[in-house]
């Protein structure tokens, strides 16, 4: 630190409070644009084709599994009474949650000013519009008659049906919806000066045109910068109602019914945590490797992956505080029905599910994150990570499996065996979601460049060079 | 705005000059004795009004006190720079849960005007029977004693480490706070979401709702917020912490405030909406209280005048960069966060109607006077801003 941010009087050594550089090793401007246009502008590398033939085929085949679905009907999944919403909802909610943390880390962490997401907003916000691709495929397909799925609009048709306004599941088309067109703007308003270079740098006419089309006219002139961040930092407050609506939506689909476990008023911001908990797992799950492959490192550092794994911590520990509420408000309540529920979730037929999903994946392994050398430990954060996908699904298959397949009538009570379409529709959307994440890093810089070199020390104006402030170097070539 | 890169503040840092506030702190010390010798009276003449009366008034300015303690947490844990300069005000305001442990002696005392539980023996209702192993007088009081031993604990250190940081500025202090406070955040969290439960939603025993918990922390960090705008403000007014605290301090507070505005919202929303549409009477029988007769005016002022209105006009940046007006919201937010905690505890006791009652003033006299006498003596004992925390010049040169 410089004289000039030290406070009068203080008498030991500093160095442990400094603040941290963005970017390490005093990257200039050149190297990040290097680097970054790099990765889409050099040959696609083999383990690239490798993983997205691999990827591609699942994501065929998953396709087919939906096609199959489709045209045999429902019936081909392991839907029955009482299970009527099983792995189909189950992934459809877990897919909306993972769409959460692209646009938290855009908007909410945006008006927050964390200038740290700007090395991972990029990849973070496609990361959210696969996801919610992925999901928006279950409730289309589980209606069972896709081709009247749009009986779901508010179209006045010739029958005079209109959509109940007061479902919950009727929400959730609009929320969904807006969720993403949102994204999609958010995504390609930020993308703008990093096509933009990417134009100028393009050394073949058909990408020079592409890019140049998608680029709008950016010539970064002063007048472009205002409008942009104009444009930017009202989407960043629009995104950031949705970003919490669309999983509090979500959770309305359950908690609107009086069904045990599903029924407690808790549920809305404990989805919204949940969703962000899973979604910076997988933002993690899919940095960690894209760094070290494309030697990212000195952008996306080991500062942003400790500050990710505190969020992990932190939604984790908000999750673990609502399963708590749950259960104790279960209890609480003297209600037999909800305290049953919540006895057959632990000591049920399911029990595995809530002990290695909910207890082990989403309470326990994160706790490991209120140590640094955890946060600093590159395999356990992936660890962690792997685990909260893992438990994300099975928390969102207990709650909704869970609670319907031993309802209120005992003679009615039943199981849910998933059937091979089940389960490769969901490994179909896997494929789905990673080919999709491949083509983006091909093809798109995943690193938003421009957001990147604004947090650079030589981005901000001083009066003159300072240890914190080096002089920019404009030769283009590396510093080190 | 003008360049502030070479402010510096004085070493020894800003000291209040006790003799200023004199004439005040005796003026306070006089209405406290007023207000709490009229709450003993009002114990004797009306003991069941004033019971809701004084745990309307605790719930209260508990609330702020627990929420200034929460945005001390909440600095340390995040190693933030803005709010450096504002901190020792919510390390003064959060030590006054010390006296607030004195204030929960009256509801211990009035327990059986209160809590209708407490006066149901065992075996008279199956549905009270299953939670009292929860609910049951010698839990009740240990919780209470635990949640406050935190809060107490918890709240001196973080004072007593940053008041000791002013003499020689060491670092360690820093990491000390921080390591504090990432222990205490989850402790908070439990202590103020079972403290709510146990002193306000049991005052129906029947009622029950997850999100409980989250509701009170939502109107407690907004308010708290609210309550530290007019703190410094007041300071500033009076001609200190001149050169630390500006315009952009005064920003990123009204952004908390409308954080917490819309936060509250949602919360409130989520819990109302879920109980309306599920039309469950365990659950319903809260509302349908407090949105029937004369009550339903006062739960429409709140969604409005908590919501609505606060929420328009902080959305405005220019509204948030002016002390003046954001005071006046500030007040105001600190209204509905009474109005909140009245709607919440009253109706307990007048379930037919708004029933306004003397005694629901002389405790918020009482408790506010010596509040205020005590926040007083606190603050001419340090400086008014941790004069040698590390990041200090960092906030006093913060920027949004």
């Amino acid at each position: 630190m410089d004289s000039a941010s030290t406070a009068p009087g203080v008498i030991s050594d500093e160095k442990p409070l400094a603040r941290v550089p963005l970017v390490l090793n005093k990257r200039n401007f050149s190297w990040l644009t290097e680097r970054i246009s790099g990765v889409v502008e050099q040959r696609a590398p083999r383990w690239w084709w490798v993983t997205f033939t691999i990827t591609a085929t699942i994501a065929t085949f998953g396709l087919f599994c939906l096609g199959y679905q489709i045209s045999t009907g429902v019936g081909t999944w392991g839907l029955n009474h009482p299970v009527g919403w099983a792995w189909d909802i189950t992934n459809f909610v877990f897919w909306i949650g993972i769409g959460h943390a692209g646009t938290l880390i855009s908007a909410i962490l945006f008006l927050l000013r964390q200038k740290w997401r700007t090395s991972i907003n990029r990849s973070a916000e496609a990361m959210t519009l696969f996801a919610v691709m992925c999901a928006a495929i279950f409730p289309g397909i589980h209606v069972g008659r896709v081709w009247m799925a749009w009986f779901l609009a508010p179209v006045p048709n010739s029958w005079g049906v209109w959509p109940n306004f007061r479902s919950p599941l009727m929400w959730d088309v609009f929320a969904v919806s807006t969720y993403f067109t949102v994204s999609v703007l958010f995504w390609y308003t930020g993308l703008i000066p990093d096509l933009a270079t990417l134009r100028d740098r393009a050394t073949s006419k058909i990408k020079k045109l592409l890019f140049g089309i998608f680029a709008v006219g950016w010539r970064g002139s002063n007048r472009n910068w205002r409008h942009y961040e104009m444009a930017y930092l009202l989407l960043a407050g629009i995104s950031t109602p949705l970003v919490l609506s669309v999983h509090s939506v979500v959770s309305f689909d359950f908690a609107t019914s009086i069904l045990p476990t599903w029924h407690t008023t808790i549920f809305p911001p404990y989805f919204v945590a949940g969703a962000i908990f899973g979604g910076f797992a997988m933002v993690l799950t899919l940095m960690i490797p894209a760094r070290a492959i494309f030697k990212l490192q000195d952008i996306i550092t080991p500062q942003h992956i400790d500050k990710m794994a505190k969020i992990i911590l932190l939604t984790g520990s908000f999750v673990t505080y609502a399963y708590t509420m749950e259960f104790f408000m279960a209890w609480y309540s003297g209600n037999q029905y909800e305290k049953f529920a919540f006895f057959n979730r632990v000591f049920g037929p399911y029990w595995w599910y809530w002990w290695v999903g909910m207890l082990f994946c989403n309470m326990l392994s994160p706790q490991l994150f209120w140590f640094k050398w955890c946060r600093r430990n590159i395999y356990v954060v992936y660890f962690v990570c792997m685990c909260v996908n893992a438990g994300m699904w099975f928390e969102r298959f207990i709650i909704i499996v869970g609670g319907l397949h031993r309802d209120f009538l005992p003679s009615s009570w039943g199981m849910f065996y998933p059937t091979w379409v089940d389960i490769w529709t969901f490994i179909g959307t896997l494929g789905i979601f990673t080919s999709l994440f491949l083509l983006f890093i091909r093809f798109l810089p995943m690193i938003a460049m421009s957001e990147v070199k604004i947090v650079l020390p030589e981005a901000n104006p001083h009066h003159g060079p300072t240890a914190d402030h080096p002089p920019l170097v404009a030769t283009g070539k590396e510093r080190t | 705005m003008s360049d502030r890169s070479q402010a510096l503040p004085a070493p020894e840092g800003e000291f209040v000059e006790t003799s200023r506030f004199g004439g005040l702190s005796i003026l306070f010390a006089l209405l406290a004795l007023v207000g709490l010798g009229l709450g003993v009276v009002g114990a004797m003449v009306d003991p069941a009004q004033f019971s809701f009366s004084w745990l309307f008034a605790f719930a209260f300015f508990f609330t702020l006190c627990a929420g200034c303690f929460f945005w001390t947490l909440v600095h340390h844990a995040t190693d933030a720079d803005w709010s450096v300069v504002v901190r020792r005000q919510l390390e003064n305001i959060a030590s006054l849960l010390a006296v607030m442990a004195v204030f929960l002696v009256p509801v211990l005392l009035l327990r059986h005007h209160l809590y209708g539980w407490m006066n149901i023996p065992p075996g008279h209702e199956e549905a009270l029977d299953v939670k009292r192993p929860y609910l049951n007088w010698h839990f009740f009081l240990t919780r209470a004693i635990v949640f406050f031993a935190f809060f107490i604990i918890a709240t001196q250190l973080l004072r007593r480490f940053s008041v000791r940081q002013d003499k020689d500025g060491n670092p360690r202090f820093t990491f000390w706070m921080r390591k504090l406070s990432f222990i205490s955040l989850p402790m908070f969290a439990l202590c103020l979401t079972f403290g709510a439960c146990d002193w306000l939603m049991s005052l129906n025993y029947h009622w029950f709702s997850t999100m409980w918990g989250v509701y009170i922390f939502a109107g407690t960090a907004g308010s708290s917020m609210s309550l530290l705008v007019l703190v410094i403000t007041a300071l500033r007014n009076a001609g200190y912490l001149q050169d630390v605290v500006t315009v952009e301090h005064y920003h990123v507070m009204g952004k908390w405030m409308l954080t917490f505005t819309v936060f509250w919202a949602y919360i409130g929303f989520s819990q109302y909406m879920l109980i309306w549409y599920a039309n469950m009477p365990e659950e319903t029988q809260y509302f349908l209280v407090r949105n029937t007769e004369s009550w339903w005016a006062l739960s429409m002022l709140l969604v409005v005048g908590r919501f609505f209105g606060p929420f328009a006009i902080l959305l405005m940046q220019g509204f948030k960069k002016r002390p003046r007006r954001l005071c006046l919201l500030a007040a105001w937010i600190l209204c509905m966060q009474l109005l909140d905690m009245y709607v919440i505890v009253v109706p307990a006791l007048h379930g037919t109607g708004v029933h306004v009652s003397i005694w629901d003033f002389v405790p918020l006299l009482g408790m506010g006077a010596t509040l205020a006498f005590v926040y007083l003596r606190l603050l001419g004992r340090t400086s008014v801003f941790p004069v040698r925390d590390p990041r200090v010049i960092e906030s006093i040169n913060y920027q949004n």
